[in-house]
């Protein structure tokens, strides 16, 4: 019990003759602030699981330097949706590496379970101010996994107005991707071959993309400040998923156009691989506010992105953190999501009509909602480093164009719906 | 080309608002705060835009595009 | 013996983006920082400060004939009548002397007349210094406010209070004057007003841990720092240190004192009375500052 610092404080008061005093703040800055954490993502129906750790180093230096290292391991493992239909008949495809095949049961959606990957990604950044009101920052960014190499770097500038109440900051960023895809890239529209059959693939594949952004943060009052961005990104060159396919339906069944698989295993029906357009260009416009109530802090954010391919999307994201005590704190997150589908989105391909130039059923590119729940609890350590364990739920449900939907395809459920726990528990030091 | 026009014109309108908007410096006691920075747990933040950037078609907003990877 | 050891001018100088007064007071550097980019401004609070530190180093400076500590030191046993300020300061002193367990005594200072800290071996004999002893003592002298009396050949020395009370009295008029956040350094005993305007903190450098480390900075924005060093006078003498950090109860110097002791609290005087009375701990310093629950920093 201080009781000998609180007599003190009495005697420090009567001769001071102060009344109120503000109470001290005084903190130690840590050389190194280490942020790290360890993440579970697992979908249910043995689809995709992710194992990840993350690391964010950042040193201080003088006169306000700072370098920033971060460094992420995943490791993946579990089935992603190949992009081909159900059908009431079991189905068979051959593996991306072209070695081997795989059998779906009947009435089950085509999962693809090859993928068990390791990716490490890199990132180096450093900020230093410009000047009296200026903060400019500079980065570079890696990652490698066994089919995708990425490299990148970015810069952005920040400037202070209006006695630092209003930033405005601009921003670009350059990546150039390699993709390698296991067994090589399978020229869009040409069929699946049997197993040992890599005729239709060729070699590596590259991709650019360019980003630049635009930004403005506003301090409203003591407790309320927003901020409001545009995005803008291009994207040119390899845009497909090498590994998803279309099923090639009958136009009036709509039943997979069946085929004999090779003695050594292939694709029980005819599937061509998918092929999207060799650029995309984005635009998103991005406002977030931050209002605090008596200590509670509301945080919300509002997306909406629109692109060539008609692609729409809004994004809102609400977070509330609301403190227990002064060491740890609760905080419940909603977030909702809805996107409109690529005008190159199918479920699958008529063979009674012409191929389109663009085509691919990956669900990500297709009309979905999708809903986030989660709840976080953070606290302060004895040595007053920072802890956090959240559990959150992403659902996704989403349908395909009425349009779209050919003869028995109809009553079945066409577009694969998507649930995963989100379980991460982060360590701050 | 529309929506781009008034995407552009919806930063500068903030900005050409904000400079009647603000506070003192010493009124910044709250704003320091760690849980009123735009960006509270920039792991968490990470670790969402690259969940989001693989299961969904859009990206970044807050940040950069986010990717670099082959999950999408 | 009067004596002004420097010439009493306030400098106005530019740093940074700002401008910082600097003058000399209480034989330390003296700054005072303002954040407004005023330059007219800054010389006029600076020099309102200056005005009242050297007010203060004159009242209670041990050189000057004819303050009142003069006055008191050379009563020969009589009474003397303080003035409010001085009988406030008095207060404190008793009740820190109580808080201590008599570790802080402002009539240790005759212990100057044996112990001469020069960086050399000359440590005095036992006997010299239990003389002394003799001669200190708080419970020795009779304080009803507002008289004082000292017996013969006893002094008082306010120099341990007196830095920090006016670093506290000078960050007051800073407020008062109405001009923003302001930090006011006598020495590396600091006060701020406030959080600075252009940054979130006001960032002091405290020396690390070790003589090799590197400096701690710490983020203040509200709040004082004082310091307590030993390090800097010593006697050496058969591979044994001798700190200038003396214990009142024993006359000798308090046995494995820490180098230095950085306190942050809300007040210069509160913290400066903390790392002092850490000081005094010596090798129960940092338990101490653990258990009072006081923010520090200790070399060693």
């Amino acid at each position: 019990m201080p009781t000998l610092n609180k007599k003190l404080a009495a005697a420090t008061c009567a001769l001071l003759g102060t009344a109120v005093v503000t109470p001290v703040d005084a903190q130690e800055e840590p050389d190194w602030d280490f942020n790290t954490s360890l993440l579970y993502y697992g979908e249910s129906d043995d689809r995709v699981q992710d194992l990840s750790f993350k690391s964010l180093s950042r040193r201080m230096f003088a006169d306000d330097k700072y370098l920033s290292i971060g460094l992420t391991v995943d490791t993946l493992t579990g089935a992603s949706p190949n992009g081909a239909i159900r059908q009431d008949i079991p189905q068979t495809f051959t593996r991306p590496s072209g070695n081997g095949s795989y059998l779906v049961a009947a009435d089950e959606l085509p999962l693809d379970d090859t993928f068990h990957d390791t990716r490490v990604a890199l990132t180096a950044g450093w900020q230093q101010p410009a000047g009296e009101k200026g903060l400019l920052s500079v980065g570079v960014s890696a990652s490698k996994e066994y089919d995708y190499l990425h490299t990148g770097l970015n810069a952005s500038y920040a400037h202070d107005f209006n006695n630092r109440n209003t930033t405005v900051s601009a921003g670009f960023a350059y990546a150039k991707d390699s993709i390698e895809p296991v067994g090589g890239a399978p020229i869009p529209f040409t069929e699946m071959r049997d197993v040992g059959d890599l005729s239709n693939r060729v070699g590596d594949q590259d991709k650019d993309v360019l980003d630049f952004i635009l930004g403005v943060t506003q301090v409203v009052s003591r407790n309320l400040l927003f901020q409001v961005n545009y995005s803008f990104s291009r994207s040119e060159g390899y845009l497909n998923n090498p590994y998803k396919v279309l099923s090639l339906v009958d136009g009036v069944t709509g039943d997979t156009i069946p085929r004999i698989p090779g003695p050594e295993g292939g694709p029980s029906g005819i599937f061509l691989y998918e092929g999207r357009p060799e650029e995309r260009t984005q635009h998103s416009i991005y406002g977030q506010a931050k209002y605090n109530m008596s200590g509670k802090v509301l945080d919300v954010s509002y997306r909406y992105m629109t692109d060539d391919w008609e692609i729409d999307s809004h994004t809102i994201d609400v977070r509330y953190r609301w403190p227990i005590g002064d060491r740890s704190y609760l905080e419940p997150h909603l977030r909702f999501y809805t996107q409109t589908e690529a005008d190159f989105y199918r479920l699958s391909l008529d063979e009674s009509v012409a191929l389109p130039g663009y085509a691919t059923s990956d669900y990500r590119m297709g009309n979905f909602d999708g809903t986030t729940l989660g709840l976080k609890y953070g606290w302060k350590t004895q040595n007053d480093n920072e802890m956090s364990v959240r559990l959150e739920w992403y659902t996704q449900s989403g349908s395909v164009p009425a349009d779209q939907i050919i003869g028995n395809q109809a009553g079945r459920d066409n577009y694969p719906d998507l649930n995963a726990v989100i379980a991460q528990f982060s360590y701050r030091f | 080309m529309k929506t781009r026009i008034l995407m552009a014109a919806a930063v500068l309108a903030s900005c050409a608002a904000c400079s009647s908007m603000g506070v003192e410096p010493w009124e910044r006691d709250v704003l320091a705060r760690g849980d009123m920075q735009l960006t509270t747990d920039p792991i968490e933040a990470a670790t969402d835009d690259h969940i989001y950037f693989s299961k969904e078609a859009s990206s970044g907003g807050r940040g950069f595009g986010g990717g670099g990877c082959g999950c999408n | 013996m009067v004596e002004h050891p420097t010439q009493r001018s306030v400098e106005v100088k530019p740093a940074g983006d700002g401008w910082v007064g600097h003058f000399v007071a209480m034989a330390s550097p003296c700054e005072v920082i303002l954040e407004s980019a005023d330059r007219d401004w800054t010389a006029q609070v600076s020099a309102e400060v200056a005005a009242e530190a050297w007010r203060i180093e004159d009242k209670f400076s041990r050189y000057l004939e004819g303050n009142i500590i003069h006055r008191i030191n050379n009563a020969v046993g009589s009474a003397i009548e303080v003035d409010e300020e001085t009988a406030n300061l008095l207060d404190f002193a008793a009740t820190l002397h109580e808080l201590s367990e008599g570790r802080f005594d402002i009539t240790s200072g005759v212990l100057r007349d044996v112990w001469r800290f020069d960086g050399s071996d000359r440590v005095p004999h036992t006997d010299s210094v239990s003389a002394t002893l003799n001669r200190v003592g708080w419970e020795r002298i009779a304080w009803q406010r507002p008289r004082l009396t000292l017996q013969a050949g006893m002094e008082i020395d306010l120099g341990g209070i007196g830095k920090e009370y006016a670093v506290d009295r000078c960050a007051g008029i800073i407020r008062n004057a109405n001009c923003g956040a302001g930090l006011v350094n006598f020495g590396g005993d600091l006060a701020v007003t406030g959080p600075p305007e252009r940054r979130p903190a006001w960032k002091v450098g405290v020396e690390g841990d070790t003589p090799d480390a590197a400096d701690r900075l710490i983020d203040l924005r509200a709040g004082a720092l004082a310091t307590s060093g030993d390090a800097r006078r010593f006697l050496l003498r058969e591979g044994v240190r001798y700190g200038h950090i003396l214990d009142p109860t024993t006359g000798w110097p308090v046995k494995n004192a820490p180098g230095s002791v950085t306190v942050a609290a809300d007040t210069c005087t509160q913290a400066g009375m903390l790392s002092t009375l850490a000081m005094l701990q010596g090798s129960n310093a940092e338990a101490f500052l653990d258990e009072e629950a006081a923010t520090y920093w200790v070399r060693r």
